[in-house]
């Protein structure tokens, strides 16, 4: 063989080892068939982060798979909201879980996306350092607070519990940071406190290092964090597949509400399977107390948006008062009302 | 230059920016994205960050951080570099460490930046400080190293002292490797700057982009971060060419030289 053969033989069989290796390692088939098939079959992708307000999400997908139509959608795990906010515009993933001003924000900004659904209530908390010296809301002053965003939920408790302290947003500062980074940027002593949906507060406390300054509910009683979208062309092509999804997600939240075994069931398998987090960290925030957080009474209701809608307007992250009905579809919730939480015990191996 | 090989200078490259802004304008027509920002969404982009005097501000802000990381750089990178090319064993010492800590990109020490300093501008200046070190170190080291002999031995037969023989001959023979180092290292912290304002401080070009991104549908303010940054760049390399034409070190960039 001359030295130019041996040189081509060896570049194709490299780029055949690293094309076998790509596929078998890195390559999501079951995504790849999904997007093989015709449009009115094909599994919506559903974006969400290991937080446990997306939790219906990875529930929803590991209980729907021992029934008999299988998973119901392709679930993705994203590290933070930017980039679901990017997958969703630019139709990687047709449905999301976002915090809900975000949301808002995204529509008023012509993004043609709809809120069809809830995450859960509660379980987002203000977190200081233990041994730090913020022991009430107006030792904030002049402090640094993670947030995940700015168009979300824990930045407007933030500026409730300010307000109600006679403090306003100029007292702090506020910075953006991927959830699963805050943890670690207290420890470290990077930020003086977060305002962050669970399992972080838990992390925090059980790591020894945090203490929850106050719960979201004690400024905001019915507190909401994060919403379902979906993209509007699939609501107006596929409204079917979108209520199998809203289905799924409401028959999750009633089986998690029906007791501590099922809590700590779902912790076991979501942190394993899908956050890759600590069992430990997610069985606290999911039962100490059991409504911490809760995954029933979800459908999106007026007070509650106009809420958001005009503190994200005082706050200065909206320009104009957009109507319920702009960003809110309801129907897909009202059509879930009727159903019932999944029939799944631990370790059974069938769900229906 | 004559007159013709002027305008040519300034013609070729206007109208190969002429071409790509038009085909970026064709592309986004064609393929129908309402996401990926046309140029004249862009332009708008960019008349709206001048309007709120953030163009300005921000690289104002990122050009003094850059000035504070690489000044620290230089400051340590040219003693120690000509120290270390002035004692072979030094440097022989030094050597697998410092291949050990080059290859290690800025973005990989993000983390220990943060729990060194915060979440501050502290962290973002060491970021700059580290990508600069390493290209200027080297240069120097490698600029001291490869100073021929002869003009040492020479140096020494006119009896000057040690400290004389460094500043007077050996620095000035190697400043030309080392000024090389030096424009490949302004070059490296004006990209890492980007990487470096994303750790949570709040003004600069790099902040400019994460903060768009982070403000909803906004890739207009994106891309025009983002070409704020290539202009600033492109500036900064101008400037360094002019430097390197000085009198002092012309001679030893011979092709470069009319």
């Amino acid at each position: 063989m001359s030295a130019g053969r041996k040189i081509l033989a060896g570049l194709l069989a490299w780029t055949g080892v690293v094309t076998a290796a790509h596929l078998t390692l890195n390559f999501d088939w079951s995504a790849a068939w999904n997007d093989r098939l015709p449009a009115a079959k094909r599994k919506l992708n559903v974006a969400y982060i290991p937080v446990t307000c997306h939790l219906a999400c990875p529930v929803t997908d590991f209980i729907s798979r021992y029934s008999l139509d299988g998973a119901l959608f392709i679930p993705r795990m994203f590290q933070g909201f930017p980039e679901i906010k990017e997958a969703l515009i630019s139709d990687r993933m047709q449905v999301g879980f976002m915090v809900a001003p975000m949301a808002i924000a995204l529509v008023a900004q012509g993004v043609p996306i709809k809120i069809v659904y809830l995450g859960h209530r509660y379980g987002s908390a203000v977190v200081v350092r233990k041994d730090g010296p913020i022991r009430s809301v107006r030792d904030l002053a002049g402090k640094t607070i993670a947030i995940p965003s700015r168009f979300s939920d824990e930045r407007l408790i933030v500026f409730k519990a300010l307000k109600q302290n006679g403090m306003t947003g100029a007292d702090v500062h506020l910075i953006e940071m991927a959830p699963p980074d805050v943890a670690g940027a207290l420890a470290a002593g990077a930020i003086d406190a977060f305002s962050m949906g669970e399992p972080y507060p838990s992390q925090a406390e059980l790591g020894g290092f945090g203490r929850v300054l106050f719960h979201a509910r004690e400024y905001w009683p019915d507190y909401m964090s994060c919403v379902v979208v979906v993209r509007q062309d699939v609501i107006d092509r596929r409204p079917q597949a979108v209520q199998i999804l809203v289905d799924g997600i409401a028959r999750s939240g009633l089986w998690l509400d029906e007791g501590r075994p099922h809590r700590e069931h779902a912790a076991d398998f979501v942190a394993r399977y899908y956050f890759r987090q600590k069992p430990e960290v997610l069985r606290h925030a999911l039962t100490e107390p059991l409504d911490r957080v809760i995954y029933t009474k979800l459908s999106p209701r007026k007070p509650d948006f106009d809420m958001v809608r005009d503190l994200m307007i005082e706050t200065a992250v909206l320009d104009r008062r957009i109507a319920f009905e702009e960003y809110v579809d309801p129907r897909f919730a009202e059509g879930a009302t009727t159903q019932t939480a999944w029939k799944y015990e631990p370790g059974s191996g069938k769900a229906e | 230059m004559t007159s013709r090989g002027r305008l040519e200078a300034i013609l070729l490259p206007a109208a190969a920016v002429a071409v790509l802004i038009a085909l970026w304008h064709m592309a986004v027509r064609w393929t129908g994205t309402n996401v990926f920002p046309s140029p004249g969404a862009v332009a708008r982009g960019f008349a709206e960050l001048a309007r709120k005097g953030l163009l300005l501000r921000y690289s104002r802000d990122s050009l003094l951080r850059v000035a504070a990381g690489y000044g620290a750089a230089l400051a340590v990178g040219i003693p120690a570099g000509v120290f270390l090319g002035w004692r072979p064993a030094a440097a022989r010492a030094a050597n697998p460490v410092i291949q050990l800590l080059r290859p290690i990109s800025p973005l990989a020490w993000i983390p220990v930046a943060i729990v060194l300093f915060g979440v501050s501008n502290v962290a973002a200046v060491f970021l700059i400080f580290l990508a600069s070190l390493f290209p200027i170190l080297v240069s120097a080291m490698n600029g001291v190293r490869g100073v021929p002999a002869m003009y040492r031995d020479a140096g020494r037969n006119f009896g000057l002292s040690e400290r004389a023989l460094l500043s007077r001959v050996v620095f000035p023979a190697a400043l030309p490797e080392i000024l090389t180092g030096l424009r490949l290292a302004l070059g490296i912290a004006w990209i890492v700057v980007v990487a470096a304002e994303m750790i949570a401080v709040d003004s600069g070009l790099g902040y400019l982009v994460i903060d768009s991104r982070n403000a909803g549908k906004r890739y207009d303010l994106v891309v025009a971060a983002m070409l704020s940054i290539g202009a600033v760049g492109l500036v900064l390399n101008l400037i360094v060419q002019r430097v390197s034409r000085l009198r002092a070190v012309r001679w030893g960039f011979r092709e470069e030289t009319p």
